[in-house]
């Protein structure tokens, strides 16, 4: 842990009972001095607003006593297994995994169709779909970006914030249209409100504001490259949230924006009554519906980010981005844009993550800058990294993995978070290129064949 | 110069420079249709530099350079390309993750042309470089490095370019890969008549493959003529051949 292992199995493999133990007795100390003040003294305040503590130094001795014994194992362990990396599976297993793994992704599609039926009576399940599900769409849309453009962006949640904020105040306001008048100059705007139909109005149009700032945000860090960039676009997404928090005339600062219109079964309210969905359909009503129809919408929302990213990879602007992620010398050298590849990259990454804001205003009904903050940022971009930078299979296991293991762990109460860095530290190990760090090709061989034979045909060949 | 008027290429009294450093002092080249220029020169005296200027990369502060006729100085780079101009960049730059299909494809995706005419750049790649057909659905990476610089040229010659640059495609190759290098740079301008500069420090083979050579010192051109009367000048032996013939 703190001392560098210089090569425990190859170098000497008899000689190193003492090295084990010194660095036992280093990762001991060092769990000793982190934990003295963490763990060892205790306070609290007293009924007066005075300080109490008092120590528990038995449970420091105990830590102490883990990270010394844990040093240990994990070091034989180490020898026992050989250095990372270097275990190779059999033919036959490898072969077993990639029938698993086509198989992976269609299983998960026909799940993912049947939530809402197996877990009905669950309301508690449901919401927990809709949120993975939300993550999902969120890492599809940041994938773009960072998996395959390779531009990491760390302040991802700006858009959403976008999406968000721009649907709910629409959808107060209504959208300045354009009608015909019979006076000079013939076109007139008027606020019209959008009644039942502001969601499906609105959501093009939100996720419209956030590509066009995700341009905004592309165009300053055009000439910029991995950290750098990350920095910017950190700032960039806490701009965001400030302006929002602090704009109160307009966003209503820290108070949020509440009463935002719920979405409609294209212009159907989900509302107890006779104009009701369950009335018109012939169902007693039940809040439950909501949900459902929430979860198909966050699903189909998330599909078509899905569909639309491979088929731009397929597309020669895809490639472009993935080349770039790659090398943006030999892309500039073979022709390309940097420029607007990496534009239509932010562009279309932040219009998605603009639709699930708009999706997360009219699921939540309410919304504050609370919501936006660098944690999501981080958690998203999480995903993606976890899932293996490119992969969409990946993004949304780890999408599942993460925020469902998140709820699983909610028992743990504040060791959640040790639990989920312990995790997350292993995975790195383990698989240090994410879940599926596995990329698809998209240009096949067949292709130049039938091209070839049709040469042939012309008498070219 | 009435040069200027018949070369594919000419280069007028170009300067660049990297911040205060001035890599290119004034350099006057040509290059006529049909014709491989060799270039070489020792290390830092501005030959990538000058390539790379063609592609606007570093942009010139003074002189022209003019295509066809056309001034191409301030373009900027995905305009050059689109002239048909490829460049094979130095240290190959290949796009490691990405199958050998589809860095060919990369190159010949931002120029325009018809599927036909695709198809018919990849067959000539595939025939010129056949290692790349048992290749195409292998990841770049895992090319070795005479492979990653015929993939390096095959993505170049997608664009059915009418000036090739080449920068350095020797690096680092084995004698025997290298010729094979250079005998596939000569069959495509004896067979489709490409134009081609070539960069090398290499100045045995370069200079015996091209039909002009330039030397460059400093950022100035001190010596150009035909490659192999180039390669009897007695202080280009002693500057650049010594120590063996692939010196």
């Amino acid at each position: 842990m703190a001392v560098p292992a210089p090569h425990p199995a190859s170098a000497e493999p008899t000689a190193g009972f003492g090295f084990i133990l010194k660095k036992a007795v280093i990762s001991a100390l060092v769990a000793l001095v982190l934990f003295f003040l963490m763990i060892g003294i205790r306070t609290e305040a007293g009924s007066s607003g005075q300080l109490i503590y008092w120590t528990r130094f038995g449970e420091l001795a105990a830590i102490v006593g883990a990270v010394f014994v844990g040093s240990i194992v994990i070091e034989l362990l180490r020898r026992w297994i050989g250095p990372v990396g270097g275990v190779e599976l059999p033919a036959s297993v490898r072969g077993g995994f990639a029938v698993l793994g086509r198989l992976l992704a269609p299983a998960l599609l026909i799940f993912a169709l049947l939530v809402p039926v197996i877990f009905y009576k669950e309301r508690y399940l449901l919401d927990l779909a809709i949120l993975v599900m939300t993550y999902v769409m969120l890492g599809w849309g940041l994938n773009i970006v960072v998996g395959l453009a390779g531009l990491l962006d760390l302040g991802y949640v700006a858009f959403y914030a976008v999406g968000a904020y721009s649907y709910a105040l629409l959808a107060q306001s209504g959208l300045p249209l354009p009608h015909l008048t019979d006076a000079f100059p013939y076109v007139a705007f008027s606020m019209e409100q959008l009644g039942p139909w502001a969601f499906w109005v609105l959501l093009p149009v939100s996720g419209l504001l956030a590509a066009l700032w995700g341009v905004i945000l592309g165009f300053p860090v055009l000439r910029l490259r991995g950290d750098y960039l990350a920095i910017v676009t950190l700032a960039f997404g806490e701009i965001i949230r400030l302006v929002i928090l602090n704009w109160q005339d307009l966003t209503g600062g820290p108070n949020g924006i509440s009463g935002i219109p719920r979405p409609t079964v294209f212009g159907i309210p989900l509302t107890p009554g006779e104009h009701g969905f369950a009335a018109m359909i012939g169902v007693p009503f039940s809040p439950t519906h909501r949900l459902v129809f929430l979860f198909y919408l966050i699903l189909a929302l998330a599909l078509i980010t899905n569909w639309v990213t491979i088929r731009l990879r397929r597309l020669p602007i895809g490639r472009a981005w993935e080349a770039m992620r790659e090398d943006e010398v030999a892309c500039r050298a073979l022709g390309i844009n940097i420029t607007t590849t990496k534009l239509s990259a932010f562009a279309i990454g932040a219009m998605f993550g603009g639709f699930a804001g708009a999706f997360f205003a009219t699921r939540q009904g309410f919304i504050s800058p609370e919501s936006f903050s660098f944690q999501e940022s981080a958690l998203v971009l999480a995903i993606v990294v976890l899932g293996g930078m490119g992969s969409q299979l990946g993004v949304a296991l780890a999408a599942i993995a993460m925020i469902g293991g998140f709820e699983l762990f909610r028992g743990l109460d504040q060791f959640r978070m040790l639990v989920f860095g312990g995790v997350m530290v292993l995975l790195m190990i383990w698989r240090p290129r994410g879940l599926i760090g596995h990329r698809a090709p998209t240009v096949f061989l067949q292709k130049r064949t039938e091209i070839s034979a049709s040469l042939v045909k012309e008498g070219h060949g | 110069m009435s040069a200027a008027a018949t070369s594919l290429l000419a280069i007028r009294g170009l300067r660049a420079a990297y911040g205060k450093i001035e890599a290119l002092k004034g350099v006057d080249l040509d290059i006529k249709s049909g014709e491989i220029v060799a270039l070489i020169g020792a290390n830092g005296a501005g030959k990538s530099t000058l390539m790379m200027s063609i592609f606007g990369r570093p942009r010139a502060r003074a002189g022209h350079i003019l295509f066809d006729g056309q001034d191409i100085t301030a373009l900027p780079a995905h305009q050059v390309a689109r002239l048909r101009i490829a460049q094979s960049p130095e240290g190959r730059r290949i796009f490691p993750r990405m199958t050998v299909a589809e860095n060919l494809q990369m190159g010949a995706d931002a120029t325009p042309g018809s599927d036909a005419e695709r198809a018919a750049s990849l067959e000539r790649v595939l025939k010129l470089f056949p290692r790349l057909d048992e290749r195409m659905t292998q990841r770049g990476g895992t090319l070795s490095g005479g492979e990653q610089q015929m993939l390096a040229i095959g993505r170049a010659l997608m664009s059915r370019p009418r000036l090739l640059l080449l920068d350095e495609p020797s690096l680092g190759l084995a004698p025997l890969i290298t010729r094979q290098i250079f005998s596939a740079i000569r069959t495509l301008n004896r067979e489709d008549h490409l134009t081609v500069l070539i960069v090398e420090q290499n100045a045995n083979h370069a200079l015996r493959l091209a039909h002009r050579g330039y030397v460059m010192v400093n950022g100035l051109i001190t010596m150009s003529g035909p490659g192999m009367e180039l390669l009897q000048r007695p202080e280009i032996r002693a500057a650049y051949l010594e120590g063996g013939r692939h010196g």
